[in-house]
C-alpha cells in the first residue's frame, strides 16, 4: 500500500501548505509595468534627485496603441522615490519589463552618483540586460518623447538601442551588467550612448566616456564610429574619402581590429593597432575604373589611420580607457603591481595604427 | 562505458552551482583559487579511480550488502551513521540554498516554507522508489535538461560581452599558493562517484578506464565554466560582489529571437528539476542506509518516523538559515566533506583489499 | 429405451434448471431409434439443429449407423459431468439422450458476428475492418493475419455471475513467459461479478483498485493485434466484446497508432514528435498561463505581457478561476457531444464553440487569450491516439493547474516532474511504464 499512502501524505502536506497565507499571487491586470526609468538632478528643491518612471497602460483592443503615463518624484535616494510613487498609482509597480535606464546630463557630470547604479543592480527584478544611456537635455524630456511609429511605450528606444530595428555604427549600446563591470574593473572604463530628445524623435549618435565616477569626454559622431570599429562591434558603416577630385563612399561589410601592447626595455612603450576593413563602393562623384581601385584603397588607409590615431590620442589625453588597454596589460603580466605600472605607462604610450582596406566590389556598375 | 556512473558524476558537477562553489572560488580568485582548481582535478580523478577499483570487486551490490558479511557491528554502525549524516547534510544544503534562490529570484513574496512543502512532497515521492527507478528518473531528467544547459553555455561562450581579458587576468594569479577552501570546493564537483554506495546495485559490469578519462575532461570543462565564465561577464574585480555569480551571469544573456528573452528564467527552470533529482539522490542514499542499519524488516511505522525526521530537520534549517549564515556553513562543510571523503575512500579500499586477499 | 443412468442424469438436469419458458424438451422417434433433445431455444440455433441432427436422424436407417454418425460428428461431444452439462446448456448447447449415452451437441447461436468497420481508431489508408462481437469470428480474423504455429490459444473464464469466456493469445517465440504467468495469475484473482468487456479490467490491474493511468490497451483493430502479437504481447479476447485487450502496455504503445507503420519513416517520426508535443502542451498550458500571468509576468516579452494585460481588463475574477471556468465548459461540451443524438450533434458544437466562446469574451467573462488557450488544449488532447490515455491527460492537467495556482512557475515544473516520477514508478505487469524496448524472453 505504499503508493497509496504517499498520495495521502501528499494531500495532507499540500493542505497544510494552504494554511500559509500570502503567496505572491497577483493578477497581471493588477500590476503596472514600468518600461523605462529616468534619473535627473532635482532643481529648486532640497532633495537630490528627480526620478521619473514611465508606465505602460494596457489597452483592451488592438486598434489603439498602448498609452503611457509618466510619474515623477523628487527624493534623496532611489528607494525613497519609488516608495512615494507607489502611493501615487493604483496598481502594484512592477519593474520586470523596465528595459531602459536614462541618466540625465547633469547627473553624470557630477561626482559621486554611481551609487544609483548599484540600486538597479541590487534589485532582483530589474533585468541585467536593461540598456543604460545618458539623456540630453534631461532624462525626463527623453522619456516624454513618443514617436508616432511606436506601438508600445519606449519601444522605439528598445529597438534603437537593441539593434533589432535600425543598425547604425553611430549607436553604442550598453547593458546594465556591462556598465557595472566597467565601473569597477581596473583598466576598462565605462561609456554610455547619449540620447538627444528632439520633438518627436530621438537622436542617438554620440557617446559619453567616463572615468570611474563621472563623465569626462563626449565624442562626436565620426569619432563614435571609429570607437565602434575599435571595439569590433560594428561592421556596417560608410566611409568617405577624397582623392584628387573624386570622392567615394565605401560601405563596409567587415571591420576587424587587433591590437598588441609592446613594452620593450629602455624604449618608450607603444601599442600596435591593426585594423582590416572590407567594403564595397557605394557612391562615387566620378567614374571609378576598377584598376584604379587600389589607389583609393591606399588613400582610405592613410586617412583612416590618421583618424584613428586622433581619436585614440583624444581619449588618452582625457585619461580614460574604454577599449580596455589597461585590462589587456594586466592580463598579460604576472606581477602583482601591474596596475600601478600601467597607470604610469598609459599617459605616455604611443599608438601605431596600420589599416588595411580592401574594396571587394563596386555594386552593379563599375 | 557505463553510463549510469557518468550520470551520477555529471549530476554533482551540474548542481555545484547551487551549493556555492562558484562563489567560493571567485572569493578566493586572487588568493589561490586557480592553483586550487588545478590541484583539485587530479585529486578528484584519483579519488574516483581508487573508489571504483575497490567497488569493482563487488559487482551489483550496494554497501549494505557488501558489509553484511562483516562481523564488526559497531564499525558498521558508525560507518553507516556518519555517511548518512553527511549525505543528508549535502541534500539539505542544496535544498536550503535553492529555496533561498527561488525566494530571491522567482517568488519573492512567497514564504519559504511554502516552496519547501512542494519540494518535500516531490522528494518524498522519489526517495521511496526502488534504486533502479531512481536511476531511470535521473536519466530522464538529464536527458531532458542537458541540451538546455549546453545551449546556455554555448550562448555564454559566444557572447560579445564575454571578456577573455578578464579571465586571463585572473589566470595570471596562478602562482599564488592554493587555499584549502578552494580545493575543497573544486573537489566537490568530482564527488558524484560516492553515490555508488547505494547505486552500485544498478550498475552492471565493471567500470572501465574510459569512464575516468571522460570524467577528467568533463571535470576540466565544468570547473572552467563554473569559475571563469562569471568572471568573463562581470569582471575580475566585480564578479565577487554578486551573491550568486552564475545566476547573475545567466541574467546577462539575451536570446534575441525567442519568446523568452531573459535566459535567467530558462536557467532557473532547468535548475528546479536538476536540484530536485540531486537532493533525491543524496537523500535516497541516506534513506537506504538508514533502512540497512535496522536489523529487522523495515515496517511502515519506521518509514513514517524517518520521513517525519527529515521534514522536521528541513523545516528547521529553512527557518534558521539565511543566506549569509548558509554561505559560511557551506564553506566549512565542504572542507569537512573533503577530509571525510578521503577517509571513507581509504578505509573502504583497505577493507576491500583485505576482504579479497 | 433409455437406461437408468441416462434417466437419473436427465432428471437431475431437469430439476436443476427450473424449467424456463424457452426450454425445449422433445422426443424424436423412428422405427428403430429413440432420442430426446433438450435445449434452450433462444440461444440455440434451431436451423443447425434441424440440418445437422434431426434430418440425419430421420434419414439414416439403422440405430448403429446413427450412433456412428453421432460419434463422428465434430459438433458432438461426450457427457462429462452434470454440472458441466448444465453450464453448456446455458450457453446454447443441446443435450441429447440416445440409447444409453448422453451427448452434447454444439448449436450455439452466434448473433452479432458481423465484422464491423472501425469507428474509434481510424486510419487514413489501411485496413478498415474491426472486430465483431463474437469470439470465434474474432479469433478467425486474427488467425487469418497471423498464420503461425507458434500462436498459442488458451481459454479461461472470468466473472462470477456472467461467466464470460476469455481467450488468451500469445506467440510462444516472442512472449516473455514471466509476463504470461503474471497475466494468468492476474486473471485468476480478478473479482468481478458481471464481466462484460475488457475495459473493466482497468481498475483491477492496480492492487489499490484506483488507477489513473491505463496499463492495458484496448483496441478494435485486428491488424494492431497481429502486430502486437509479433512484438511479444499477450492478447485477451472477451466473449461479447468487440475490443481486444493488449497487455502489458507501456507509454510508447499508448502514443502509437497504426499510422506509424502505414506511412513512410520520416513522416511517422514527425507524427510521433507531434503527438508527444501535443501531450505536453495539453498538460502544461493551462498551468503555465496561470503561472505566467499571475506570478511571473516577466517570463515573456513585454509585448506579450501587454497583450495579456489588455485582454484581461474588466474580468471580475482572478486568472485561475477563469481557467477553471473555461476548462469546465470545455469538459461539458466534450461529454455532451458523445451523447447527443446525431441530428442535434453538429448544431451543438457550433453553439458551444463559436457562440459561447465569442459571446463570453464580449460579455467580459473570459479573456480572448484564454479562449485561444483552451481551444488549443482541447484539440491537442485528441491528438493522442488511444482514447483511454487522452482521458488520463484530461485529468492530469487539473493536477498541474492546482500546483501552478498555489506555487507559480515552481509548481508547474515540479508538478510535471512529480508526474514523471510517478510514471517512472508504475509498471505494467513487470514492464516499467516508460520503457523504450519491450523485454525479450530470457534465453533459456
Amino acid at each position: 500500500m505504499k503508493p497509496f499512502s504517499s498520495w495521502k501524505f501528499l494531500v495532507v502536506v499540500l493542505l497544510t501548505g494552504l494554511l500559509l497565507n500570502g503567496c505572491g499571487f497577483k493578477d497581471i491586470d493588477k500590476r503596472f509595468f514600468v518600461v523605462s526609468i529616468g534619473v535627473d538632478l532635482a532643481k529648486n528643491s532640497p532633495k537630490k534627485y528627480l526620478v521619473s518612471l514611465k508606465f505602460a497602460v494596457p489597452s483592451s483592443s488592438k486598434d489603439k496603441p498602448t498609452a503611457f503615463m509618466i510619474v515623477s518624484e523628487k527624493a534623496d535616494s532611489m528607494s525613497e522615490a519609488v516608495r512615494i510613487i507607489k502611493t501615487k498609482v493604483d496598481k502594484e509597480i512592477d519593474f520586470s519589463h523596465a528595459k531602459v535606464i536614462v541618466y540625465g546630463d547633469e547627473v553624470v557630470k557630477e561626482n559621486g552618483n554611481s551609487g544609483i547604479n548599484y540600486w538597479f543592480v541590487r534589485r532582483r527584478d530589474i533585468q541585467s540586460i536593461a540598456w543604460v544611456a545618458i539623456g540630453k537635455p534631461s532624462a525626463l524630456k527623453v522619456l516624454k518623447v513618443q514617436p508616432k511609429s511606436e506601438y508600445i511605450p519606449s519601444n522605439a528606444l528598445f529597438l534603437a538601442l537593441g539593434r533589432d530595428g535600425s543598425e547604425s555604427p553611430y549607436i553604442i549600446s550598453e547593458y546594465l551588467f556591462d556598465f557595472k563591470y566597467r565601473l569597477i574593473e581596473r583598466g576598462f572604463d565605462p561609456l554610455l550612448p547619449i540620447i538627444k530628445a528632439k520633438k518627436d524623435l530621438f537622436e542617438i549618435n554620440t557617446v559619453g566616456l567616463f572615468n570611474k565616477s563621472k563623465l569626462k569626454l563626449t565624442l562626436n559622431p565620426e569619432e563614435t564610429k571609429i570607437l565602434n570599429f575599435l571595439r569590433n562591434r560594428e561592421e556596417k558603416s560608410a566611409n568617405k574619402i577624397t582623392k584628387g577630385k573624386t570622392t567615394i563612399v565605401i560601405a563596409t561589410h567587415k571591420v576587424k581590429t587587433k591590437y598588441k601592447i609592446y613594452t620593450p626595455k629602455g624604449e618608450p612603450p607603444y601599442i600596435k593597432v591593426n585594423v582590416s576593413l572590407e567594403g564595397s563602393v557605394e557612391e562615387a562623384t566620378r567614374l571609378v575604373p576598377n584598376d584604379k581601385l587600389s589607389d583609393y584603397e591606399r588613400a582610405t588607409e592613410k586617412s583612416l589611420s590618421k583618424e584613428i590615431e586622433n581619436v585614440l590620442s583624444k581619449i588618452q589625453k582625457a585619461n580614460v580607457d574604454p577599449i580596455g588597454f589597461g585590462l589587456r596589460y594586466r592580463s598579460r603580466h604576472f606581477n602583482n603591481d601591474d596596475w600601478e605600472e600601467w597607470k604610469r605607462i598609459y599617459p605616455l604610450i604611443k599608438f601605431k595604427v596600420k589599416t588595411k582596406v580592401q574594396i571587394e566590389d563596386t555594386g552593379i556598375i563599375e | 562505458m557505463n553510463r549510469y556512473f557518468l550520470y551520477l558524476v555529471l549530476l554533482n558537477m551540474i548542481v555545484n552551482v547551487i551549493i556555492f562553489v562558484p562563489k567560493i572560488l571567485i572569493d578566493y580568485r586572487y588568493e589561490g583559487a586557480v592553483m586550487g582548481v588545478i590541484i583539485a582535478i587530479p585529486i578528484g580523478v584519483a579519488l574516483n579511480y581508487v573508489y571504483c577499483m575497490a567497488i569493482n570487486k563487488f559487482p551489483s551490490q550496494g554497501m549494505p550488502e557488501i558489509l553484511a558479511t562483516s562481523k564488526h557491528r559497531l564499525f558498521k554502525i558508525i560507518h553507516f551513521y556518519s555517511i548518512q549524516l553527511i549525505w543528508f547534510a549535502a541534500g539539505l544544503i542544496t535544498l536550503v540554498g535553492f529555496i533561498d534562490i527561488l525566494a530571491r529570484f522567482v517568488n519573492p513574496e512567497m514564504p519559504k516554507l511554502a516552496l519547501l512543502v512542494i519540494y518535500l512532497a516531490a522528494i518524498f515521492l522519489i526517495i521511496q522508489m526502488p534504486t533502479q527507478r531512481v536511476m531511470y528518473f535521473l536519466e530522464i531528467v538529464l536527458f531532458l535538461n542537458i541540451p538546455l544547459i549546453g545551449f546556455i553555455i554555448f550562448q555564454a561562450l559566444t557572447n560579445k560581452f564575454l571578456s577573455w581579458d578578464s579571465m586571463l587576468e585572473v589566470g595570471t594569479h596562478i602562482f599564488a599558493s592554493p587555499s584549502l577552501k578552494s580545493i575543497a570546493a573544486a573537489t566537490y564537483c568530482f564527488s558524484g562517484y560516492a553515490n555508488l554506495i547505494i547505486f552500485n546495485r544498478v550498475i552492471k559490469g565493471k567500470l572501465k578506464i574510459w569512464n575516468f578519462i571522460t570524467i577528467l575532461f568533463l571535470g576540466i570543462f565544468n570547473l572552467f565554466t563554473t569559475f571563469f565564465i562569471p568572471i568573463g561577464f562581470h569582471g575580475s574585480d566585480g564578479a565577487q560582489q554578486y551573491l550568486y555569480p552564475w545566476i547573475s551571469t545567466a541574467d546577462s544573456l539575451r536570446l534575441t529571437y525567442s519568446p523568452i528573452e531573459r535566459v535567467i528564467f530558462l536557467f532557473l527552470m532547468f535548475y528546479m528539476s536538476i536540484t530536485l533529482i540531486s537532493i533525491s539522490v543524496h537523500w535516497h542514499v541516506s534513506f537506504e542506509l538508514i533502512k540497512a542499519t535496522f536489523k529487522g524488516k523495515f515496517s511502515k511505522k519506521k518509514n513514517w518516523i524517518v520521513i517525519a525526521t527529515y521534514t522536521v530537520c528541513s523545516v528547521a534549517a529553512v527557518i534558521y538559515l539565511n543566506t549569509v549564515l548558509l554561505n559560511k556553513i557551506t564553506v566549512y562543510w565542504l572542507v569537512f566533506h573533503l577530509g571525510f571523503e578521503i577517509l571513507v575512500v581509504a578505509v573502504f579500499f583497505i577493507w576491500a583489499r583485505r576482504q579479497t586477499v | 429405451m433409455p437406461t437408468n443412468k441416462v434417466q437419473t442424469i436427465k432428471e437431475g438436469i431437469l430439476n436443476k434448471i427450473h424449467k424456463p419458458e424457452d426450454l425445449v424438451f422433445k422426443e424424436n422417434q423412428t422405427k428403430e431409434k429413440y432420442m430426446e433433445v433438450l435445449y434452450i431455444k433462444s440461444i440455440s440455433d434451431e436451423a443447425i439443429l434441424h440440418d445437422n441432427l434431426l434430418k440425419p436422424f430421420f434419414e439414416t436407417s439403422s440405430s448403429e449407423e446413427f450412433l456412428n454418425f453421432l460419434q463422428s460428428n465434430p459438433k458432438v461431444s461426450e457427457f462429462e459431468s452434470e454440472q458441466k452439462a448444465i453450464d453448456e446448456l446455458m450457453r446454447g448447447v443441446a443435450i441429447l439422450f440416445y440409447q444409453d449415452d448422453v451427448f452434447l451437441f454444439d448449436c450455439k447461436m452466434d448473433r452479432n458476428n458481423a465484422v464491423m468497420d472501425t469507428t474509434v481508431e481510424t486510419t487514413i489508408q489501411g485496413p478498415q475492418a474491426g472486430f465483431s462481437e463474437s469470439l470465434p469470428v474474432n479469433l478467425g480474423l486474427i488467425r487469418s493475419r497471423y498464420p503461425n504455429t507458434t500462436l498459442a490459444v488458451e481459454s479461461t473464464e472470468v466473472g462470477k455471475l456472467s461467466k464470460t469466456k476469455v481467450m488468451i493469445l500469445h506467440d510462444t517465440k516472442f512472449a516473455d513467459p514471466v509476463t504470461l504467468n503474471r497475466v494468468k495469475k492476474f486473471l485468476d484473482t480478478v473479482d468481478i461479478e458481471m464481466f462484460q468487456t475488457g475495459e473493466q479490467l482497468f481498475d483491477s490491474i492496480r492492487k489499490s483498485n484506483r488507477a489513473l493511468f491505463p496499463l492495458m490497451l484496448v483496441t478494435e483493430r485486428p491488424d494492431r493485434v497481429a502486430v502486437n502479437l509479433a512484438s511479444g504481447k499477450v492478447i485477451l479476447l472477451v466473449q461479447g466484446s468487440s475490443y481486444a485487450v493488449i497487455l502489458p502496455t507501456v507509454m510508447k504503445d499508448l502514443m502509437s497508432s497504426m499510422e506509424d507503420i502505414y506511412q513512410a519513416y520520416w513522416i511517422a517520426k514527425f507524427l510521433q514528435i507531434l503527438r508527444y508535443t501535443a501531450f505536453n502542451v495539453s498538460m502544461i498550458l493551462p498551468g503555465l498561463y496561470v503561472a505566467v500571468s499571475s506570478y511571473n509576468p516577466e517570463l515573456f516579452r513585454v509585448q506579450l505581457a501587454m497583450s495579456i494585460a489588455g485582454s484581461r481588463t474588466g474580468i471580475p475574477y482572478p486568472s485561475f478561476v477563469e481557467v477553471v471556468l473555461m476548462l469546465f465548459m470545455m469538459e461539458l461540451l466534450t461529454e455532451a457531444s458523445i451523447r447527443l443524438p446525431k441530428a442535434i450533434g453538429p448544431t451543438a458544437t457550433t453553439v458551444g464553440g463559436l457562440i459561447l466562446g465569442q459571446a463570453a469574451a464580449e460579455a467580459g467573462l473570459v479573456s480572448n487569450i484564454m479562449i485561444v488557450i483552451v481551444s488549443f488544449v482541447a484539440i491537442s488532447n485528441f491528438v493522442v491516439p488511444i482514447n483511454a490515455f487522452s482521458f488520463t491527460i484530461r485529468v492530469l492537467k487539473y493536477f498541474i493547474l492546482l500546483f501552478s495556482t498555489l506555487f507559480g512557475l515552481v509548481g508547474v515544473v515540479i508538478g510535471f516532474f512529480m508526474l514523471l516520477a510517478y510514471m517512472v514508478k508504475l509498471d505494467s505487469f513487470g514492464e516499467p511504464f516508460l520503457t523504450l524496448i519491450q523485454s525479450k524472453p530470457s534465453k533459456e
